[in-house]
């Protein structure tokens, strides 16, 4: 928040725009095969915790040196057939060009306890900066749910691919391991996937069988520095055509990964194939107009900032046809 | 406070929730720079349209309708900047005037700045003096919701037409009594068609004892200390009596003036004679059975009596009245339905004959219910005519749909209670003096004996007020049967 100090009462201006997290670095291979024999799966009851994390970040203005961004993460579990939360933020950051590298590390020293040295990643680029902030947050409240919970199922939004500029492969190998160590699974629901079999996307080929099941993929490959440290399945759940990709920790045996998704079946709900617990997640973690109206009227009372309406250049120079940025 | 838009005269303005403006509350929406300002009233507030409110509602409950349990850390405490925004309202309001260096017009046509505007709360004090709402006769209505004290001026009732409305039990009848031991203390004269027996003992404290108006009060009750010889009665008040209450034909009543002017000569008006003479009388058998029942009418009516010394003299009250002022009740509780039109032909025609004639200056006439009364021709009248004469009159109902459209638009002061029923204020709404969203939205929402004020007594600036005590017995209660129970 100490980065918005030095910009108190600079104009600052209105666009909202939501930051998507890229998740476009896999590719398959040849070798990259679905096995299209499902597997059976029945739900569970026995009880057991479902937890799930969700990051999101929106872009709430822009000064003449910077943007003004907010991150929120929300924890939301499955206990007693009641879903409770935590939310944690909005947090405000002003992002500059000089400052970049500053609020990256200190957040990273903060949330990690990673000194410099050990960070081989550096700052990331300017625009990249909203979501790599998310991204920290994500992966700090991932890190104390595996250290907090015990036999428990931990959803992740995404996959379990690491070497990228936001996960790097020990922070994502630490998680695993220490969720592994407390009895925990890690199952990582993919909301996109661009991973094709024979040109088609894995999740649009289903088999005619009836649902729930799992279908296993083998072959994948990537290239380094990313690891996969999951093994990727195509989860269809429920009833319907919705099926997503799901990485389950490769170190887990396979049968106990089953099992993990037979006890997500019996002690959550699922729509459309999707965890409520995650989708709860994500509802609570993104940010409304209403709440990004808040927060410049936080940033402009407590710092003074002026609110600066830009012109629209898209509907300036297309009129009806400019369908790019708009200002609420 | 922001001003947001206007359309026509309706402006609209964003309010926070640390600005608590209410339904009724006068704002002045000041432009320094164009140094005029002006005054809008507020006749609703909604919630501000603010966009993302329905997720942020929809995502407290995705429980299946429960609000899921959980903890916000949020360390900038900015929820209180979403509450802050969520909750902003959008306040309707009405132009009443524009101001400038003090002076009001009633014009809408100028438009404040919108960045620049000031917007502020009025008190209803410092509206009364801006809009000269005093005057040389206060009449105290009531007390405001700032706490001040809402007096009109007795003189903006002089020749004008009132209405007084609202459903059952919000107080109408209260209102009435005020208006009228006021306008007795200011020595008026004024007459009470009272249906319900409500206005009997407004010269008695609650505790039953005289208070200051117990001497200007006269309550008649006809057929008991109101009656009438033939003697006393002109010709033509008499006829007024047989054709428009009790609907005497015209070729009959050409015959019945005949035979008044033979007994007249004879000097012999009296029942007994009347009736002998229509028996006798040399005419249609048909003129005459038509003439014969309405004789018999008016001999059951008990309201006419052959002996003059217990004959009450309505003219007689009201010369008392012109000098002190007093309040004359005609009682028609308990009196039927024909002998109550008799009745109210009879003091109207005399109302007239004292006014025409100046031994009358004015009177202000109170008719509550009166279409239970009132022959159709009488409104058109009241609001032309009479008032012409001098009677200022005032209606009462609960039924507003009883009274005529025109006489809506004519109104120049309306007294306004609760009414939640569309149609009857649909009806209101008809008023010349205000604007139909005015009434509908405050009058709806109004609490029992408060009133809505509007018209020439307000200066035209509707203003709520809740009618202040009167210390007068209570009469006219509903008999109920479970009340002793209770």
């Amino acid at each position: 928040m100490h980065s918005l100090k030095p910009v108190q009462t600079q104009p600052f201006q209105l666009n909202q725009q939501n930051f998507q997290q890229i998740n476009g670095f896999e590719e398959s291979t040849q070798a990259f095969r679905l096995r299209l024999e499902p597997i059976p799966l029945k739900p569970i009851r026995q009880e057991s915790i479902v937890a799930a994390v969700d990051t999101s970040t929106i872009k709430i203005g822009e000064t003449s040196q910077g943007i003004v961004i907010a991150v929120r993460g929300a924890d939301v579990w499955k206990q007693n057939r009641a879903y409770r939360y935590v939310r944690l933020g909005p947090f405000v950051f002003h992002i500059t060009d000089e400052n970049k590298k500053e609020v990256y590390d200190a957040l990273e020293r903060s949330y990690f306890n990673y000194s410099q040295e050990h960070n081989h990643q550096g700052a990331p680029n300017f625009l990249q900066m909203p979501s790599r902030i998310a991204s920290l947050l994500e992966r700090w409240i991932q890190t104390m749910l595996s250290k907090t919970m015990n036999k428990g199922l931990i959803l992740f939004d995404g996959s379990l691919t690491s070497g990228t500029p936001d996960t790097p492969t020990q922070r994502l190998k630490d998680i695993l391991s220490t969720a592994r160590r407390r009895g925990n699974i890690v199952l990582a629901f993919s909301k996109m996937t661009n991973l094709r079999v024979n040109g088609h996307v894995i999740t649009d080929l289903l088999p005619r069988a009836a649902p729930p099941y799992l279908l296993e993929t083998e072959g994948l490959r990537l290239k380094p520095p990313m690891v996969l440290l999951g093994d990727v399945y195509v989860a269809r759940l429920t009833t319907g055509n919705c099926a997503f990709r799901l990485d389950i920790d490769k170190e887990v045996l396979p049968e106990i990964r089953i099992e993990a998704t037979e006890k997500l079946l019996g002690n959550d709900l699922l729509s459309q194939s999707y965890p409520e617990t995650l989708r709860l997640a994500h509802i609570l973690c993104t940010f409304t107009a209403n709440e990004v109206l808040a927060m410049q009227h936080f940033v402009t009372r407590r710092y003074g900032l002026q609110i600066v309406n830009r012109p629209d250049m898209h509907r300036l120079l297309f009129g009806p046809f400019g369908k790019g940025e708009s200002y609420s | 406070m922001k001003l947001y838009k206007k359309e026509g005269n309706a402006l609209q303005i964003l309010s926070f929730p640390n600005e608590t403006v209410e339904k009724g509350d006068y704002l002045l929406v000041e432009d320094a720079e164009a140094g005029r300002g002006l005054i809008v009233q507020v006749i609703d507030a909604q919630f501000a349209s603010i966009p993302g409110v329905l997720e942020e509602l929809l995502r407290s409950l995705p429980d299946g309708g429960e609000l899921i349990q959980g903890e916000d850390v949020d360390p900038l405490e900015i929820a209180p900047h979403i509450t802050y925004i969520q909750d902003a309202s959008l306040l309707i309001c009405k132009i009443r005037a524009s101001i400038e260096n003090e002076n009001l017009s009633p014009t809408s046509s100028w438009l404040p700045s919108r960045s620049q505007s000031t917007i502020k709360k009025l008190p209803l004090p410092a509206l009364l003096k801006l809009a000269k709402i005093d005057g040389k006769l206060p009449i105290v209505l009531g007390g405001t919701k700032d706490s001040s004290l809402l007096a009109i001026d007795a003189s903006s009732l002089d020749g004008r037409l009132n209405i007084i409305t609202g459903k059952k039990e919000t107080g109408k009848s209260h209102l009435s009594k005020l208006l009228m031991v006021n306008l007795i203390g200011y020595k008026a004269t004024v007459v009470v068609f009272d249906l319900n027996g409500e206005y009997l003992s407004l010269g008695m404290t609650g505790d039953g004892k005289r208070n200051a108006y117990y001497d200007k009060i006269h309550v008649l009750t006809p057929s008991q200390n109101f009656k009438l010889a033939l003697k006393q009665l002109n010709l033509h008040v008499l006829l007024g009596i047989l054709v428009h209450a009790l609907h005497l034909p015209g070729t009959s009543a050409r015959e019945f003036r005949r035979i008044w002017q033979a007994l007249k000569e004879r000097d012999a008006l009296t029942l007994h004679e009347l009736g002998e003479t229509i028996r006798n009388w040399n005419c249609n058998q048909h003129v005459r059975d038509a003439l014969f029942s309405r004789y018999h009418a008016l001999v059951n009516s008990g309201f006419f009596t052959d002996n003059v010394a217990e004959a009450t003299l309505l003219e007689d009250c009201l010369l008392k009245a012109k000098e002190e002022g007093s309040g004359i009740i005609i009682n028609l509780r308990n009196t039927s339905a024909i002998d109550r039109q008799i009745v109210v032909e009879y003091v109207l025609g005399k109302l007239v004959d004292s006014l025409t004639s100046w031994k009358l200056k004015a009177v202000f006439l109170f008719a509550e219910e009166a279409h239970l009364y009132l022959r159709e021709t009488y409104w058109d009248d009241i609001v032309t005519r009479m008032r012409h004469f001098g009677i200022f009159t005032t209606f009462i109902t609960n039924q507003p749909d009883t009274i005529r459209e025109n006489i809506y638009r004519q109104a120049d002061n309306i007294f306004l209670f609760n009414f939640t029923n569309e149609h009857d204020l649909d009806v209101v709404s008809r008023a010349a003096r205000v604007d139909a969203e005015t009434v509908r939205s405050i009058a709806r929402d109004l609490p029992p004996h408060h009133c809505l004020v509007l018209g020439r007594v307000v200066r035209d600036f509707p203003m709520v007020a809740k009618v202040k005590a009167l210390d007068v017995k209570t009469m006219g209660e509903t008999r109920l049967f479970f009340k002793d129970s209770n």
